[in-house]
């Protein structure tokens, strides 16, 4: 099963192996005849290309799809699989009571329905707290250095810890990720050092990405993290084609593709959810649906039932999470894992969740929100206290190991931090390479006007700060 | 598309002729009498349809890469592709249509020969069409993607400039698409009005990261192709689509490359250089025949080829500013929509690139 990609649906499409000729002779067949079969009109053109074999073979190909019968009241329409309806009545789009949220523990941590407990060991369940905690950690103080002037940009993930580290702990460690900007977790998760974060941030010469973008714009090649970039939502199209090459490939790998519900109302998305279904990629479409795009909240986004409710319109198997609950997360990310690589189908999570911290440190969010709704989430509905109370009511965390986790994460943040400060950015020839495979002749002559100038004018600029 | 083409254009041909046999027939086919009036009918007003505004010029037979068959630019693109498919087993093609054989009959065969997962329609989406072929890249695989018309790329702009341009840069060279392809049928046709005659090479050519291409014949479409699947950025390749049926010459059956970003002086002067791309060289070569002939100008003509990143040692030795004699004279569409009915006066033709060349001449 898993040797051959396999299809979900049948053949079913009529323009299926049909030659140039025949798509012809069948378009011209269209344009002239006036009922049913080809006409008068139609036969001079198909005796043209050569009508005997021809005729024959296009009779048989439409019977091979559908059996058009006269007699059947059934609709023979070609785009739709449904039967008529005599009342006039409109769906009405269902926003009263929405696709539920599966959870598996409550607020307080405590298992609700025990056969939805995932049963990981302990090992596994102390990584996935301590991989939120010490990107709390990061987000403190990396956003500070922002506000001190050290970086110029920074993201949080405040309250959506769950969902980055809950699912990419459902997935193997080879499955290609395609992120937004807030999945920061995901990355922590996979053991991406303190000091490559920072060097991103820092566009230091550590940087993996040579100091080409701004902070937050991670990638990791070893770790099968696409680099982020700004444009939203571009990557969900981008997902589905690194997805339908792992089919083809027979890579038994899914792609998972993260985006906020603001990302969602791109055409991007849209294009991306359609190609999935049709073309029958193993990927999960992970949405973190945390109540606002900046300033937009969610009642300004969409007028439908949130994210999830648009996959079935895909013909996409969806579902609805708490996205504070990581167990929740892991549990949903766990099986359409499983079945996307299995049955070659996308699946659709919408992780529900709240984006405690402001946009980015370019906003200040109290403009548009109330400072007791984000204090609810803060202390009634985190991710990071709702597995610590799990973890604590199992026995396998305590105050003590909390203080000193605290203190040991903190000493790592400020010791990669320190170090990333003291560093050198990268070289300024690194403008000009990576732009094409190889340098072409313009730019290498850019590249040399640079230096020159530099040799001149060099004092105007912070050269020191720069390796030679 | 090309089907209700071929269909039009037989009515109209039948217009022209003013045929009674197959007349009674198709007024027996229910059209109402009168409907479709011989030419006469309307007196001298009556036009045809325009001629096409050059002549293609064929190459000499290529000796250098084997055997040869005589082909026309879209099987041309055809040969290129099935050689693709063939040497490269990751390589897919995909868009709009393409699966039949495509509107222009570019991919007849290959999905039968190659597969389905191989040769495939997407849903009508080009921003998805390049954004999902960006993604086969990235994993390393041959992505080639057709956009239906070079007049429909801009729902793609997004992908192309901000995406698939900046890709390895971005990233510090972690990630890149270079196994992109996107290939799109460009240019005037005659009748293609705004949205089937456009050549948006220009809104491209100042995007660094991307390489832009146009072929003037079928022997230098393959090869530029080629050249493009096979080169490690992502590429646009524009196909001139009133060369598809019109320019024939012998192409060589194997694979061969053209190398990008060099362009070629295809006929050499001294006194003024014209440079062109697509079916521009055609005209620009005939100019230069009448320059010689009515003014005795030698023209040097050079076709450009790569548009990004343009082969700048090529048409200009040095920085030339001071060399001219005369400013730099452009010869093209006018700054309005590219117009149907009016196409004939729009077009830079060659009486208009002979007229610019008088007048730089006597400066």
């Amino acid at each position: 099963m898993k040797g051959q990609p396999r299809s979900r649906r049948g053949e079913g499409r009529i323009s299926e192996g049909w030659s140039a000729k025949m798509a012809v002779a069948a378009a011209a067949a269209r344009v002239w005849r006036p009922s049913r079969g080809l006409g008068r009109a139609g036969l001079p053109l198909l005796r043209l290309l050569g009508a005997r074999g021809l005729a024959r073979s296009h009779t048989h190909r439409w019977q091979q799809q559908r059996h058009f019968s006269s007699l059947d009241d059934k609709p023979q329409f070609p785009g739709a699989s449904a039967e008529f309806i005599d009342k006039l009545e409109f769906i009405q789009p269902n926003v009263i009571s929405g696709i539920p949220i599966y959870r598996v523990m409550d607020r307080q941590g405590q298992i609700i329905n025990p056969s939805e407990d995932p049963h990981l060991p302990q090992e596994k369940v102390l990584k996935f707290y301590k991989s939120m905690t010490l990107l709390n950690t990061m987000d403190r103080i990396l956003y500070e250095s922002q506000r001190q002037g050290r970086i110029s940009f920074y993201m949080t993930n405040y309250g959506e810890e769950g969902t980055h580290v809950g699912s990419a702990a459902a997935l193997d460690d080879t499955d290609l990720v395609f992120g937004q900007y807030r999945e920061a977790g995901v990355l922590m998760y996979r053991d991406y050092p303190l000091e490559l974060f920072m060097a991103q941030c820092y566009g230091n010469v550590s940087d993996l990405g040579k100091g080409r973008q701004m902070p937050v714009h991670y990638g990791c090649r070893e770790r099968h993290f696409v680099t982020i970039s700004s444009p939203l939502a571009t990557q969900i199209p981008q997902a589905v084609g690194a997805a339908y090459a792992a089919k083809r490939a027979n890579a038994n790998r899914v792609v998972i593709c993260y985006f906020g519900e603001g990302a969602a109302s791109e055409g991007d998305a849209h294009a991306g959810f359609n190609f999935a279904a049709t073309l029958e990629c193993p990927i999960i479409f992970f949405c973190r649906n945390n109540g606002y795009a900046i300033s937009t909240p969610t009642s300004e986004q969409y007028r439908g039932d949130g994210i999830a409710a648009r996959g079935p319109g895909y013909g996409i198997l969806s579902i609805r999470v708490d996205g504070n609950d990581v167990f929740a997360v892991y549990n949903a990310t766990k099986e359409a894992r499983r079945r996307a690589v299995a049955e070659n189908q996308p699946f659709l999570i919408e992780a529900m969740t709240y984006r405690i911290g402001h946009h980015s440190t370019s906003d200040d969010s109290s403009a548009y929100r109330s400072v007791d709704e984000v204090n609810y989430w803060d202390k009634q509905d985190h991710p990071i206290s709702r597995l610590r109370h799990h973890l604590q009511s199992r026995g396998w965390w305590d105050d003590e190991q909390e203080k000193a986790w605290r203190k040991q994460s903190r000493k790592k943040v400020m010791e990669a931090f320190e170090q990333a400060e003291r560093k050198l950015k990268p070289n300024p020839n690194l403008i000009f390479s990576d732009v094409y495979q190889e340098m072409p002749a313009q730019l290498r002559k850019q590249q040399e006007s640079l230096a020159r100038h530099l040799q001149t004018y060099g004092e105007h600029y912070p050269l020191d700060h720069f390796e030679k | 598309m090309a089907a209700v083409a071929a269909s039009a254009g037989w009515l109209l041909r039948l217009r022209a002729a003013g045929a009674d046999g197959p007349w009674r027939r198709l007024c027996g086919a229910g059209l109402p009498r009168g409907f479709l009036q011989s030419a006469s009918a309307y007196g001298a007003a009556a036009q045809r349809r325009q001629v096409a505004h050059f002549t293609f010029q064929p190459d000499p037979e290529p000796v250098e890469y084997g055997q040869t068959q005589k082909m026309n630019l879209f099987q041309a693109v055809t040969s290129a592709l099935d050689n693709s498919l063939a040497k490269d087993p990751t390589a897919v093609i995909f868009g709009e249509d393409v699966a039949f054989g495509g509107v222009f009959r570019c991919t007849v065969g290959l999905r039968d020969k190659y597969g389905k997962d191989r040769v495939f329609n997407t849903p009508l989406c080009e921003q998805g069409i390049v954004g999902f072929g960006i993604g086969i890249a990235v994993t390393g695989a041959t992505a080639i993607a057709e956009i239906q018309f070079a007049d429909y790329i801009f729902p793609a702009f997004d992908q192309i400039v901000n995406e698939a341009a900046k890709y390895r840069y971005r990233s510090g060279d972690l990630f890149n698409c270079g196994s992109l392809t996107i290939r799109s049928p460009w240019g005037c046709v005659g009748h293609g009005a705004l949205y089937h005659s456009q050549s948006p090479e220009a809104f491209f050519a100042h995007c660094p990261g991307i390489k832009v291409v146009v072929p003037r014949s079928p022997f230098q479409a393959k090869g530029l192709l080629l050249s493009c699947i096979e080169d490690k950025n992502p590429c646009i390749f524009f196909e001139p689509k009133i060369l598809y049926r019109a320019a024939v010459e012998q192409v060589p059956v194997e694979p061969y490359n053209i190398p990008l970003s060099q362009a070629e002086v295809i006929r050499e002067g001294s006194d003024v250089t014209l440079v062109a791309w697509g079916t521009q060289v055609h005209v620009i070569r005939e100019v230069a025949a009448m320059a010689q002939e009515k003014l005795g100008v030698s023209c040097e003509v050079i076709d450009l080829r790569t548009i990004l990143p343009w082969d700048v040692d090529t048409v200009c030795k040095e920085e030339c500013f001071l060399n001219l004699e005369a400013p730099i004279s452009r010869v093209c569409g006018y700054d309005t929509p590219f117009p149907h009915i009016f196409e004939p006066f729009y077009i830079p033709d060659k009486w208009k690139c002979y007229d610019a060349l008088r007048k730089m001449i006597n400066y």
